[in-house]
């Protein structure tokens, strides 16, 4: 009656000595592209910028206190979280679905046409995208003109652009095939069947997508919040282009600091964001348990 | 009579110009074993889909408890199902699978334990409470798409060929199994298969669907020996057909052959143009008719087979090929079969084993096939 289960642990073959060295390319990469310029931005953030523009190896936290005593940064800061967050937020209701109808009700070659189609954008650059918002968003742009046409207002309106909506609005753009491609993914690997289950053992719709569903897909969720999430923390070409005054975020504050040669304190900017980049990941994780690779198997 | 377990009326499903079914009308009473059976694609999932609550009717009207639920969405259907790729929630364990209904229907924390345990029991899984879905075998999972089916105590158990992805062996033992538990439990069980020995050996009664519709439905027995037409019984197991014409003689019937031969007919036989079907075992092969009475028909043995059970005889006779199945009786009884090949023989059997069946209904239904 008890039937035999196939053999998952299979012993310990390789020695401690070799075990690591498959890793040492990967250990290099790592080492010339991360840990050596991370290092040297630790320092630059310790550092200090004289009256000439030198950076001058005084170690002190100064940098990092400005960032906090100044109420401009500290609250750019928190907007450009505030906004990665209803991005992200705006990415997933939108990918959700999207990804959600794709495979569940779209056949084998429209779906790769539709991904195809989702993945083009990338070829062209982001500076010409965003530039194309503006042209659609502007005074004179396409988004006014049909207004106008049907009738709607009267004159141009000045409210689709330079604002935070408008970077909002782009953001979402830019980021929702990374979201989209990410939760494709996930949903590919689900078998529908079991919401039919689900249901059939008294979960309504709802209670089926939540308790059957949702936590299936976890993974592909989690990796596009971190895919949205994370980038639009140094996000400053969007808010440059259709931001304004008021759009800007963290990054753009940074980058001043860059061409005013302040490098120091601009190291010290970048790490108040990487450390926060890092939070967050160590918090994803958590969610990445071992039962979601299990399941996803 | 008693309310019964589900009543279909007129039941049609179409998915745009095409009939998954067609105005069928079925009528489960509880404590059924009711077998759905017919070819790949006549509607039979269709069927469990409509009574599961998973795709809404066309038209007519389906009851489950003598209530009508056209309506009604599948979570507050008293039927469960046990899907055919048992759709086990992987992310959760054996133990949360079982116990999932059961928190759907708000049963308390102590009671919910209990069930569990209860019908991890009745499958034979115990042990098992801990494990996730991909650490079973295919005839364990299978158990626990059972149990966790039936610890709602379901009016209904829908079951969509759930043996099919099961090897002959354990597909055998599960047959057993389930027949156990059917009686253990006593709940109706509508059991889907195209597996005909399966539907015979399990089901109080089958339907026999072919293109959206119900041929026949009767008791195992009914349907074996008395099918309706050529179909149904060329679908369920061998059969040996002979055209021709009966004709009534005072309180005899018999049917005149093609070349000329007669043979006596069921006494229910309607004159006229008729097909006359007698199963390979009912049919006896040797020089003479036993005894007085039988339908007989001579001619040369053109085939014999050993088929490890029993002996195959392929008699060629001027009215057609008769096919009779004969055990092997004692010692060297099998090899006297063996020396009946190209011996002129008679084939004979009683006329109460023999049925009249409609005529030609074969090729229509293969028309509707396609
Ligand atoms: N969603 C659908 N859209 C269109 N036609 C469908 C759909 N579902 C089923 N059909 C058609 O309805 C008919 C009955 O299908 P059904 O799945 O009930 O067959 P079945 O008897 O269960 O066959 P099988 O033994 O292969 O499982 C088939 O001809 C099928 O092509
Ligand atoms: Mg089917």
């Amino acid at each position: 009656m008890v039937d035999p289960i196939p053999a998952s642990h299979q012993p310990r073959a390789r020695s401690n000595l070799t075990r690591g060295w498959p890793f040492l390319p990967a250990g290099v990469v790592l080492l010339v592209l991360f840990l050596l310029p991370m290092t040297v931005m630790v320092a630059f953030s310790l550092w200090r910028t004289n009256s000439d523009l030198d950076v001058v190896p005084d170690w002190t936290l100064d940098n990092y206190i400005y960032f906090f005593s100044e109420g401009t940064y500290v609250r750019t800061f928190l907007k450009t979280l505030i906004m990665a967050a209803a991005v992200t937020a705006a990415g997933i209701a939108t990918a959700l679905p999207f990804a959600y109808f794709l495979v569940r009700y779209v056949g084998q070659r429209w779906q790769r046409i539709v991904l195809l189609a989702v993945i083009v954008p990338f070829w062209t650059s982001y500076l010409l995208r965003a530039y194309a918002w503006q042209a659609i968003l502007g005074e004179k742009g396409a988004l006014n003109q049909f207004l106008m046409g049907i009738g709607l207002i009267d004159e141009p309106s000045r409210l689709f652009v330079y604002n935070d909506l408008s970077v909002w609005l782009v953001l979402l753009y830019v980021y929702f095939p990374f979201a989209a491609l990410a939760l494709y993914t996930a949903l590919e690997k689900f078998d529908f069947n079991q919401l039919n289950a689900a249901q059939d053992l008294g979960a309504r719709p709802d209670q089926a997508f939540r308790r059957i569903l949702l936590p299936q897909i976890r993974p592909g969720v989690i990796t596009a919040c971190i895919f949205v999430f994370v980038p639009i923390l140094g996000e400053f070409l969007t808010p440059t282009l259709v931001g304004g005054a008021q759009g800007a975020l963290i990054a753009n504050l940074i980058i001043n600091f860059f061409r005013g040669l302040q490098y120091t304190t601009m190291a010290a900017f970048s790490f108040v964001i990487a450390g926060f980049v890092i939070v967050v990941l160590v918090i994803f994780r958590r969610y990445l348990r071992v039962e979601d690779v299990v399941a996803r198997g | 009579m008693s309310v019964p377990a589900i009543e279909l009326v007129d039941a049609t499903k179409r998915y745009g110009t095409s009939m998954a079914l067609d105005r069928v009308s079925l009528r489960i009473e509880r404590g059924e074993f009711f077998c759905l059976l017919g070819p790949s694609g006549c509607g039979k999932t269709t069927t469990l889909n409509l009574i599961g609550g998973f795709i809404p009717l066309t038209s007519g009207e389906l009851r489950i408890e003598g209530q009508r639920v056209n309506d009604m969405p599948p979570h507050k259907r008293n039927v469960n199902t046990v899907f055919q790729n048992y759709a086990l929630f992987p992310h959760m364990t054996v133990e949360e699978n079982v116990a999932f209904g059961l928190r759907m229907a708000r049963l308390g924390s102590g009671e919910t334990a209990t069930r569990v345990d209860e019908y991890l029991a009745l499958v034979g899984l115990e042990a098992f409470h801990d494990r996730l879905p991909a650490q079973l075998s295919g005839g364990q999972q299978q158990r626990v798409a059972l149990a966790r089916a039936l610890a709602r105590r379901p009016a209904v158990l829908l079951l969509d060929e759930p043996l099919g992805a099961l090897d002959l062996k354990l597909r055998k033992q599960m047959q057993v199994e389930l027949a156990r538990i059917h009686r253990q439990v006593g709940t109706t069980f509508v059991f889907v298969t195209h597996d005909q020995e399966e539907a015979l050996s399990m089901a109080t009664r089958i339907a026999v669907m072919s293109a959206g519709r119900v041929v026949q439905s009767g008791t195992p027995r009914d349907i074996y020996y008395h099918p309706v037409d050529r179909f149904v019984a060329d679908f369920i197991g061998e059969s040996n057909f002979l055209e021709g014409v009966a004709v009534r003689d005072g309180a005899r019937s018999y049917v005149r052959l093609g070349g000329g031969s007669t043979v006596d007919a069921p006494a229910d036989a309607p004159p006229g143009s008729v097909t006359l079907m007698v199963r390979p075992e009912s049919v006896s092969v040797g020089p003479a008719p036993a005894t007085n009475g039988e339908a007989s028909l001579s001619g040369r043995v053109i085939h014999v087979a050993f088929i490890g059970n029993h002996t195959r005889v392929t008699v060629r006779t001027p009215a057609g090929d008769i096919v009779a199945l004969r055990p092997h009786s004692e010692g060297s009884a099998s090899s006297a079969l063996d020396e009946l090949l190209d011996q002129e023989v008679c084939a004979w059997w009683s006329p109460r084993d023999s049925t009249i069946v409609a005529h030609g209904s074969t090729e229509k239904i293969d028309e509707r096939l396609v």
